[in-house]
């Protein structure tokens, strides 16, 4: 059965094609409107091989094949990618044994990332919602009509009351531009996923050492003789690392441990398994660290030298006797202890956790002791220690560092006056008239003062829906928002889904930037005020990512956008174009065909980020890199020979100074053993000099080749003054550097000379066991707010209801004062599937995973099956305490405890019941649908960061 | 860094107090275990099998069933379907050899008596034509791997048994139709009769002379009842194997319905091949009778006596006038040319 | 002469199905045949363990054995491949694999089966022409013609999944057999646990 191509232009065939590009046309035709003609063409018998392998055979020969390197777009282990191109189709993947993270291995969806070049389902043009039908519209129209939108609003309520809703799947320049459009919009109303993914463990881990990262990488796991992950499951969520974690335990002996509610996939594969009840994570930590002090198994010498406060904990861990332990997370003291054995026996260790952590209402706190246990053992700043942290989506880190935060402008600077001056002279921009674009007023009192709203914390993406839908009085600003952008965003990751639905009703417009229509289009409903833009995959545009150890990996563009998408920046651009600021925003960046130049966009975030050291990866050196990932040693992550001899891979922040500085970038946070100059770095002086009379600089410990061999705070121009440094500057130098500090000198100059007298720029301190600036500046235990054992709340309450909160009312007291234990008797939890990223929109609508996960389910106990009535397989119900609902499938195992229940969190297009694949616009339905589990979470927010409480809420579950 | 790694040996030397768990030399790889049970060399508790996508029998580690079932189509099937289909030809060529043709002994009559109406030869010739088809398409599955593989090649060969095998498909079910019709529509005149046994002991006048026999002897009576219960068992395995896509039936049970579709299958080939004999060249004057519907009276007596005398004895003018008995000498061209 | 094997290390395997969606990706194997699988036993209880399973290329291959049009060839590198010229979707293959390899497609008419399929140890087809557009159509892709091995087990996150040569993936699982050994004597504490280490490591200048 020959397959023909159906062509309306024979002629194009014999077109010696070479290394002409395509149209869309010819495009089309090669990678996905062929096959289906052919199918049917060929009709009987098509079913054993079929699609665009038989179109890509028939593509004009010829054409030469390329390879493309880039980097795999599911999560942030940031797995190399060998991408075959044949005349501008995405023929072949090859596996990337070169490349240092993944030794190209990947896993399902890694592994199938090539169906992006298919692309299927797709959203494929412009298209509104008009009077309840999708309708296809041009970019210009679109463009058009949302510009007109958001200008009125601004007219008429304000800068606030548009919601920049960004994604951590933007790659770093993409990022960095979304923040700096929010910026000339005028708004803190700007975030992104990281919100709900791991804000916790930013503002904990960074309050408590300097950076909120992970400190080390996966591949130095290799180093580690003992690892601990607490809320993560790699094997399923960032499956690759097992490769590094697999190799630790063969190859060096590594003990692991998990500590999960769930016997996860990657429990598996552990020495010891302990499932502890959902939200009790410090009381556990404690229990370990109680055995830990009691047997005098901590490290004295590294707690005197290098961190502060330890003694309050002991006083808090105390309190944690094993019969309290074992009462409040029920796990029994001999399985407590023989954790703590194994991680003291067996140094250095590491510190693995993920969501399961992060997502709770005392995910700060969670996260802070998870580091007070490595602080205690010693395991910080050595190889195969560290506390490492797997972030979730493939630049969650990068988008983070690059700000698109409602509490922070690029690289953690701060929402201040001195921060915005920082960066209106990196963009060279007059600083009033940035102000000048947001609101004029004020929201809040920083004691007497009238605190700026362009000072003012934005709303952030966890509670987007309460500023839509709370009493405009009860908000932090001038009105409630109006109009929401979801860039790149999944709203099903997201709790308290029926009043999302509300929330969504309700706006006056909502524009969705994706490559899919993702569930915000069939969620409302809706009649009008809804489109959908279509942007490109970065698989189709190209720049830097920054993988979950702080590499920046550059990725290049493997094919032109497909259908009618346009690449982010792009999109970006035109907008920008349209509001009138463009002019501002790419005052120095080249901008041709509408496309702004994603190297100058490097080059100016390079110019601004000192304080996390994005500043040596210069485009050039990042596409070095990528050029030699094979002279990159698999465990420590360093170059030895070749052109980037020396390096450590990606650059992993911080990367000192300007690019001519050839930092190598820093493999492992905090390790004093190395020199500044060479990766070493001792704890971030952030907090001050002294707290309470006391002082909390590092003693007797620094780095290498220091000159300073104690602690020493930051570095500032009167600083090097002092120590009489300040003649190594060079004149231009001195002239940027004269009454600046290490983040705001623009020169670099501090850091330079700071580096080279060996010390850090940022300074050296001890870590913080206390943060006194916290709710709890002590890490305790507070129940959750929908708590299956009320009667501990009484011992461990949680905070007080707040008044305004990140512009907004936040409940705590008011609801956990109600029991629901005996309404609603289980517990849920939610996780990923290795099929599966995210909301899913895209993984769902890729045939080779879609058919691997064809249905939503939940995990129940045979205990709790049998007692509703339920057998494997049946459909329940699952009601929360809130009101909402999801008929979803029983998969009854004694992967979860009885009382427990698990659900997966990437379906949608299921809604309490309704299939709404008829809403989607046509032909861009997910293959798989399904109800999700965000519709039954619940409220509940972190007292730092609010982020979302989705690792413990209550239910119950009834046979369908 | 020394200040790093005292408090290290010092912990170490602390934990060392702990009681540890001796050693077992003997301990052996949970790999071995999980490999042992996947081949089923030892009871093992496999627990809640899953896996991705769900559902049929993607679940099934290791199809323990399938080494034997090779055997029974290797070792068993085929040598013995070869066999025993090879032995009754044999049989039948002998017989053939030894006894010859069997004529008529009173010679024809010329009388023709009325033996099937046209709906039986209708349903008979349906029958008869689905079951030379699938017949032989079933040999050329069972057999075709040693002829016509190696005959026509792979190509051509493999080819011509892919539209054998969709020609098995779709006929079979037809089959299954046509041979409930049969079922029925010949059931009259074949329930057994005491003097069936007679007929029995003398293998049908192969031994002592003459033996009694009704509308059907007793051997086409048993092939009746064989075609009938063995044909419909037949059938339905082959229904099964027909519709593996409809997921009814596992590997398993797919493959002992294929033992059941086989072994029945050749059973009734062979039987088959003594009526095709018997109903053909064996005899003189059988064949007319599905061929034309008429037999020649002589021959209704000489091999269907109690039938005949049934016949005659009740024959009245109402019977010639509804045809039973058809009067005209004139031999029909088709019962010419056979006894020609 | 090279004798290729695959050999899943359940030790290692995570089931993330990476092997199963390579698989898809390198040979555009339809929706409902599915080349290879991961099946997990003991699912979600201590001892779970999951194997990678496709095609094993047996030496004595029953698949071969019972095909009634003689379809399968071995190739000298080991390899079971099938003529889908040849094959009549009888399904025979399907009844006497031990792995469940073979695959049958829906064919349209009355769910009958299509032409087997199977995994080819990314061998293509027995055409001679190796990656002939009509090889990719009916086979998918013929990596070992080019020089490569089964995409499964060269993209496999952890390494569970080997595929190669049957003497060298023995070294390597032996290797791995070793080191668990090792580690699980070092685990009961019989070994002097510092002595083990400085064999393993060089000491580190302090």
């Amino acid at each position: 059965m020959k397959l023909t191509r159906i062509s309306e232009q024979p002629a194009c065939q014999s077109v010696p094609t070479g290394t002409r590009t395509l149209n869309r046309r010819e495009f089309l035709r090669q990678s996905g409107l062929v096959a289906g003609g052919a199918a049917l063409a060929t009709g009987l018998g098509a079913g054993m091989m079929r699609k665009s392998r038989a179109a890509e055979a028939e593509a004009p020969k010829g054409g030469e094949i390329r390879q493309v390197k880039t980097i795999c777009t599911h999560c942030s282990v940031g797995c190399g990618i060998l991408a075959e191109v044949q005349d501008g189709v995405w023929v072949g993947q090859e596996p990337a044994f070169d490349h240092p993270f993944n030794r190209g291995g990947h896993c399902a969806k890694g592994a199938a990332v090539r169906e992006h070049g298919h692309g299927e389902r797709r959203l494929k043009y412009p298209t509104k919602l008009v009077d309840g039908k999708w309708t296809r519209i041009s970019w210009d129209q679109a463009l058009n009509e949302i510009g007109d939108k958001l200008l009125d609003i601004r007219a008429s309520a304000g800068p606030d009351s548009v919601y920049w809703l960004g994604s951590a799947k933007f790659n770093n320049e993409q990022a960095y531009l979304f923040r700096k459009m929010a910026a000339m919009w005028g708004t803190n109303n700007v975030d992104h996923q990281a919100r709900i993914c791991h804000s916790t463990t930013v503002a904990g881990v960074a309050n408590t050492w300097g950076y909120g990262a992970m400190t080390n990488s996966y591949n130095d796991m290799h180093n580690a003789r003992a690892i601990l992950i607490m809320g993560g499951n790699p094997a399923e969520a960032h499956p690759v690392s097992l490769q590094h974690i697999m190799k630790a335990k063969e190859e060096g002996g590594a003990r692991l441990i998990v500590i999960d509610p769930r016997f996860t996939r990657t429990a598996a594969h552990a020495d010891q398994h302990i499932a502890l009840r959902p939200g009790t994570d410090v009381p556990l930590v404690w229990g370990m660290l109680w055995h830990i002090f009691r047997n005098g198994w901590e490290d004295k010498e590294f707690i005197r030298q290098r961190v502060y406060a330890m003694d309050e904990i002991r006083a808090e861990v105390a309190r944690w006797t094993p019969d309290v332990v074992e009462d409040v997370t029920g796990v029994p003291e001999a399985e407590v202890l023989r954790a703590a054995r194994t991680m003291a026996q067996n140094r250095p260790g590491t510190f693995v956790w993920c969501m399961g952590g992060t997502q709770h209402s005392i995910g700060n706190n969670n996260t802070r002791a998870y580091c007070i246990f490595q602080l205690a053992l010693g395991n910080m700043g050595v190889a195969g220690g560290g506390t490492n942290i797997f972030r979730g989506h493939d630049n969650v880190q990068g988008a983070t560092d690059l700000g698109v935060l409602a509490d922070t402008l690029p690289g953690y600077y701060g929402l201040a006056e001195g921060s915005w001056k920082h960066w209106a002279k990196v963009w060279d921009l007059d600083f009033e008239w940035i102000k000048g674009r947001f609101d004029s007023g004020s929201y809040e009192k920083s004691g007497d003062q009238e605190t700026p709203v362009m000072n003012t914390n934005g709303i952030p993406v966890s509670r987007w829906i309460d500023g839509v839908l709370e009493e405009p009085a009860n908000i932090a600003q001038k009105q409630a928002i109006k109009a929401m952008f979801l860039w790149g965003h999944a709203p099903n990751s997201q709790t308290r889904g029926p009043e999302m639905k509300q929330a969504m009703e309700k706006l006056e417009m909502m524009v969705v930037v994706d490559p899919y229509p993702t569930f915000s289009s069939v969620l409302p409903d809706r009649k009008d005020g809804i489109y959908l833009l279509p942007a490109a995959t970065q698989f189709e545009t190209y720049g830097s990512v920054t993988a979950s150890n702080r590499s920046l990996q550059w990725r290049d563009k493997v094919i032109e956008p497909m259908f009618e998408s346009r690449p982010d920046h792009v999109i970006m651009y035109q907008l920008a174009k349209k509001l009138g600021f463009e002019q501002e925003m790419f005052k120095h960046i080249k901008v041709e065909n509408e496309e702004p130049l994603i190297e100058d966009l490097t080059r100016e975030f390079n110019r601004g980020m000192w304080t996390v050291g994005y500043t040596g990866q210069s485009p050039e050196r990042l596409k070095q890199h990528q050029q030699n990932w094979g002279t990159f040693d698999f465990t420590s992550l360093k170059a030895d020979g070749g052109p980037c001899d020396g390096d450590f891979y990606g650059l992993p922040w911080p990367c000192w100074g300007t690019a001519d500085m050839k930092h190598p970038g820093s493999p492992n946070l905090y390790d004093t053993s190395k020199p500044v100059a060479e990766g070493g770095l001792p704890f971030r002086a952030r907090y001050g000099v002294e707290h309470n009379g006391t002082n909390i600089l590092a003693e007797g410990s620094s780095n290498v080749g220091a000159e300073l061999t104690d602690g020493y705070p930051e570095f500032t121009a009167d600083m090097l003054k002092q120590l009489g440094w300040w003649d190594d500057l060079t004149a231009e130098e001195k002239q940027a550097a004269e009454g600046k500090n290490w983040k705001t000198d623009v020169s670099g100059g501090i850091q330079r000379v700071a580096i080279r007298h060996g010390c850090a720029p940022y300074g050296n301190a001890k870590a913080r066991a206390i943060v006194w600036t916290f709710p709890d500046p002590v890490p305790i235990h507070r129940e959750p707010l929908y708590t299956s054992r009320h009667d501990l709340v009484a011992r461990y309450p949680t905070y007080e209801d707040r008044k305004s909160f990140w512009r907004l009312p936040t409940r705590y007291q008011s609801i956990q004062a109600k029991d629901y234990s005996g309404e609603f008797p289980i517990i849920l939890t939610s996780g990923r599937l290795v099929e599966y990223e995210g909301g899913g929109d895209e993984s769902r609508s890729n045939p080779w995973l879609a058919e691997l996960q064809p249905d939503m389910f939940v995990e129940l106990n045979p205990r709790d099956a049998n007692n509703a009535g339920v057998e494997d397989g049946n459909m329940v119900w699952i009601e929360g305490p809130e009101g909402g609902r999801i008929k979803v499938k029983a998969l009854v195992t004694r992967r979860v405890a009885p009382g427990v229940a698990f659900t997966p969190f990437h379906f949608a297009g299921v809604f309490e019941g309704q299939d709404l694949r008829a809403k989607y616009p046509q032909g861009s339905d997910p293959y798989v649908l399904g109800e999700a589990c965000n519709t039954v979470f619940t409220y509940g927010y972190d007292s730092v960061t609010q982020m979302q409480e989705t690792k413990c809420t209550l239910c119950r579950i009834a046979k369908a | 860094m020394l200040g790093l790694l005292l408090p290290f040996a010092a912990a170490l030397a602390a934990a060392g107090d702990e009681p540890r768990v001796a050693p077992d030399p003997t301990a052996v790889s949970p790999g071995v275990e999980l490999w042992d049970a996947v081949r089923e060399r030892q009871p093992f508790d496999a627990g809640q099998v899953r896996t991705q996508p769900p559902g049929g029998e993607r679940g099934v580690l290791i199809n323990v069933g399938g080494e034997a079932w090779r055997q029974f189509r290797m070792q068993e099937l085929i040598p013995v379907a070869a066999r025993v289909l090879g032995g009754v030809a044999i049989a039948i060529l002998l017989f053939r050899l030894l006894r010859g043709k069997i004529p008529i002994r009173a010679g024809r009559s010329g009388e023709k008596i009325r033996r099937f109406s046209g709906f039986q030869r209708l349903v008979h010739w349906t029958v008869a034509v689905l079951f030379v088809l699938l017949a032989l398409s079933g040999l050329v599955m069972l057999f075709g791997r040693y002829f016509i593989i190696p005959w026509l090649g792979s190509e051509f060969g493999g080819a011509l048994t892919y539209w054998l095998k969709r020609i098995h498909d779709f006929s079979g079910p037809v089959f299954g139709v046509a041979l409930l019709v049969m079922i029925i529509t010949f059931m009259k005149g074949n329930f057994p009769a005491l003097y069936d046994l007679k007929w029995v002991f003398k293998a049908g006048g192969m031994l002592g002379g003459h033996a009694p026999a009704g509308r059907y002897n007793a051997g086409e009576k048993g092939w009746y009842w064989l075609a009938a219960g063995v044909g419909m068992v037949v059938v339905v395995s082959g229904l099964v194997l027909d519709f593996p896509n409809l997921g009814g039936f596992d590997r398993d049970a797919m493959a002992w319905y294929h033992r059941l579709h086989s072994i029945g299958a050749v059973a009734i080939m062979a039987v088959s091949m003594g009526h095709i004999y018997m109903g053909t060249v064996a005899m003189e004057g059988a064949f007319e009778c599905m061929a034309t519907g008429y037999c020649d009276s002589n021959w209704a007596r000489e091999h269907h006596d109690r039938w005949y005398a049934a016949i005659t004895d009740e024959k009245s003018p109402s019977d010639t006038a509804t045809g039973l008995v058809e009067p005209a000498p004139e031999p029909s061209a088709a019962t010419r040319q056979q006894a020609g | 002469m090279a004798r290729m094997k695959f050999y899943c290390d359940a030790e290692r395997c995570i089931e993330c199905n990476a092997c199963v969606t390579a698989c898809k990706n390198e040979n555009e194997v339809p929706m409902g045949v599915n080349r290879r699988r991961v099946v997990t036993i003991r699912d979600g209880e201590p001892g779970e363990r999951s194997l990678s399973v496709a095609c094993m290329h047996c030496s004595d291959a029953p698949c071969q054995a019972v095909c009634p049009v003689d379809c399968f060839i071995t190739t000298p590198d080991g390899v079971v491949l099938h003529n889908k010229d040849t094959c009549i979707g009888c399904g025979y293959c399907f009844y006497a694999c031990p792995f469940g390899a073979p695959q049958f497609p829906l064919d349209g008419q009355f769910s009958t089966r299509g032409k087997m399929d199977k995994c080819t140890f990314c061998n293509g087809g027995p055409e001679t022409a190796d990656n002939s557009p009509d090889e990719i159509r009916k086979y998918g892709r013929n990596r070992l013609a080019e020089g490569k091995l089964p995409l499964c087990a060269e993209m496999c996150s952890t390494k569970a999944l080997l595929a190669g040569d049957a003497g060298v993936i023995a070294d390597i699982y032996r290797k791995r057999v070793v080191n668990r050994g090792a580690n699980a004597y070092l685990a009961s504490g019989s070994l002097q646990k510092g002595a083990f280490e400085a064999l393993q490591t060089p000491p580190q200048p302090e």
